[in-house]
């Protein structure tokens, strides 16, 4: 008997189709449907602003939805909830604030970026693909972003006849200067990892500050693992001369 | 080499300290470390390096990220309908850039006012001039600038005027068609109708002084009025004036009037012998009443219809034109050069010959003949026959064997157009 066999997650039903001779094996027709992880349906909403919007359906509690992992808020995102992007900058905000306060060290500075890099994550989201995680795309945005920034600031820099760089250096070498009991170590590493190129500066701060993997890091910065490797190592080595006196007495 | 290796032993110990080698590579750097006290060192610092890291003191959470990330949010998406050329924020700028800009050319003009006045005339008479001597008069220009003695006798006897002289082109009127009249321009070179020139006139006819100089001055009335009934568009636009082909009945009517009964049959038989369209019925005229046989000619058409042919159409139409305008072109002020008006002409004639009329606009049933060397447009106008049977007492159409078109040429097309119909005969 031919016969179309539906399986739903788990079990799987068959629907015989009598006299049908669509079908020459006796194999049964089998519809194969995927289970993906739990996706609320909400009513869709035509403002994407507005979060009161009352459907015949119920739209899940504010808490739910902050317990909902990245991939379902952006299936409810993808499939037109707008809102639910609320609680992926809140998950996120911070993570992204303190990378880029790492990277240029400009507290004044960094929530403007941060704002940048949200709405570019915003504006590519409808085209995310679940292809990398969640957080290592929107690293990928950030660091792109803050690189795009640093050589806005090296091209002001050319036509303002400055050279940065040498004054951080020049900096950190006074301040490495003083008596170790008034260094404040913290801020000697936040200026050291300033002098770094912005390449090395970032590898180092994705692995020892924001504690991504290996792999993690090359799929941010779009490059080989080797090279990641090889980056974060020069970079140590890097610091670890441009901290040279730091390195010398602090016992840790 | 040397350095190639240092660097080796550099990256392992790098992710030595990270944790990441396999145990192989863990091995061999502790074997390393066990015997190298400065790669001891170099772990040390790099742990210690880590930790320092690691231990940087991170921003404190922003509350408000979301609510200051929204309004972000609200100008971009105002930003993405903005239509202003520069984004919203630089509003207040430009319009605080606008207002000096106004301040400042204000106070520019201000201070040289006179000059812009001055400046402002000028331009102004300029614009003047250029729509009194070009676009007023150079709009309709008359397609015969100078129509002499000749021409104009040639057209008084036949009907017939060469567009140019040395093309066989012709402009042909007849008012003897079956109801109105006929415009015709074609190739006139097979045309049984010879030239008559004016001293053969005067040698047949023989007219006293006195009445050569009423002829001379008719045949001029005559050239003026056809220079101001044939007009030439600058957009390849024909206007000829539809009481023109009266002007061939009513110019020799006028000559034969005239003229002694003797020298009215002279007359008749140059017409005769040259085939031409009227005959006079010379003994009609009663002794010494000539003078009140004569028609009136216009110096300029009657009425604003025109007869309108462009490569694309022909139409009856009103079109007003400034007579005053065209008074001073025709009378020397402003004529349009040879090569101009030629130029102008060759392009209605190539175009309209090579194709059919796509579009015929007449108010009343008409008859477009299309042909490959000619077009003719056959006017039907009711009510005019009464003022014609008037005219007959002098002068009557001429039966002849040789119509204005004799034959249909090859290839040509008839078209007619009927209240209700429009039927096509193709002649192969």
């Amino acid at each position: 008997m031919k016969s179309i066999e539906i399986s739903e997650t788990g079990g799987s039903v068959a629907i015989p189709i009598p006299g049908s001779d669509w079908q020459s094996e006796n194999e049964p027709f089998r519809i194969g449907v995927r289970a993906r992880s739990f996706v609320p349906s909400f009513p869709r909403t035509n403002n994407a602003n507005s979060m009161t919007n009352d459907q015949a359906l119920p739209k899940p509690s504010v808490d739910v939805l902050r317990k909902m992992d990245d991939e379902a808020l952006i299936t409810a995102f993808q499939s037109g909830d707008r809102d639910v992007y609320r609680f992926l900058v809140e998950r996120y905000q911070e993570r992204i604030r303190n990378l880029l306060f790492s990277i240029f060290h400009d507290r004044d500075f960094v929530d403007d970026l941060a704002q940048e890099v949200f709405i570019k994550a915003y504006q590519a989201l409808p085209h995310f693909r679940f292809e990398a995680s969640f957080y290592t795309w929107l690293y990928r945005i950030a660091v792109n972003k803050s690189r795009d920034e640093l050589r806005k600031k090296k091209a002001r820099r050319f036509f303002s006849f400055q050279t940065l760089d040498e004054g951080i250096e020049r900096e950190l070498n006074v301040r490495l200067s003083v008596p170790p009991e008034n260094r404040d170590v913290q801020e000697l590493v936040a200026l050291g990892l300033q002098t770094l190129p912005e390449k090395f500066r970032t590898a180092v701060i994705l692995k020892d500050i924001e504690g991504l993997a290996y792999e993690e890091i090359a799929e941010v910065m779009q490059c080989e693992l080797g090279t990641v490797k090889s980056r974060i190592s020069r970079a140590r080595a890097m610091l670890r001369k441009a901290l040279k006196p730091l390195m010398e007495e602090v016992h840790l | 080499m040397k350095k190639m290796i240092k660097d080796k032993l550099d990256g392992m110990l790098s992710q030595y300290v990270d944790g990441v080698l396999s145990e192989k590579e863990t091995q061999q750097v502790e074997s390393v470390l066990a015997a190298d006290a400065s790669a001891r060192q170099q772990v040390e610092e790099l742990k210690n390096l880590k930790i320092l890291l690691s231990s940087q003191p991170q921003l404190n959470p922003d509350i408000g990220f979301w609510t200051r990330f929204a309004v972000a949010m609200d100008e971009q998406k105002e930003e993405e309908h903005n239509l202003l050329p520069f984004p919203r924020k630089f509003i207040p700028a430009m319009t605080v850039m606008a207002s000096v800009l106004v301040v400042v050319m204000g106070t520019l003009v201000i201070q040289d006012r006179m000059q812009f006045v001055q400046f402002l005339s000028t331009k102004s008479q300029a614009v003047r001039d250029v729509y009194n001597n070009k676009i007023l008069q150079g709009s309709l220009l008359p397609l015969f600038s100078k129509v002499d003695k000749e021409r104009a006798l040639q057209f008084s006897l036949f009907g017939t005027l060469q567009l140019d002289d040395k093309s066989e082109t012709a402009l042909r009127v007849d008012e003897q068609s079956e109801k109105g009249y006929r415009i015709e321009v074609g190739n006139n070179s097979k045309s049984k109708t010879k030239a008559v020139t004016f001293d053969r006139f005067l040698a047949e006819v023989k007219p006293s002084a006195h009445q050569k100089k009423i002829i001379d001055s008719l045949l001029e009335l005559t050239g003026r009025r056809i220079e101001s009934s044939v007009l030439i568009g600058e957009n390849n636009t024909m206007a000829i004036a539809p009481d023109l082909p009266k002007l061939n009945r009513i110019m020799v009517t006028n000559i034969a009037s005239c003229l002694e009964p003797l020298q009215r049959v002279s007359f008749e038989r140059l017409l005769e012998a040259n085939n031409a369209p009227y005959e006079v019925t010379a003994n009609t005229i009663p002794q010494g009443k000539a003078g009140s046989y004569f028609q009136h000619i216009p110096k300029f058409p009657q009425g604003d219809r025109f007869v309108i042919i462009t490569p694309d159409t022909m139409m009856y139409s009103q079109i007003h034109i400034d007579f005053d305008s065209l008074r001073r072109q025709v009378e020397g002020n402003f004529v349009p050069s040879e090569i101009r008006r030629a130029a102008m002409l060759k392009k209605i004639m190539a175009r309209e010959f090579q194709r059919l009329p796509r579009n015929v606009h007449f108010p009343t049933p008409d008859q477009i003949f299309n042909g490959e060397e000619f077009f003719s447009v056959e006017i039907n106008v009711p009510g005019e026959e009464d003022n014609q049977q008037q005219m007959h007492v002098v002068v009557q159409p001429r039966f002849r064997k040789q119509i204005l078109v004799p034959e249909m040429p090859k290839h040509s097309t008839h078209m007619r157009i009927g209240k209700d119909t429009v039927s096509t005969d193709i002649t192969p």
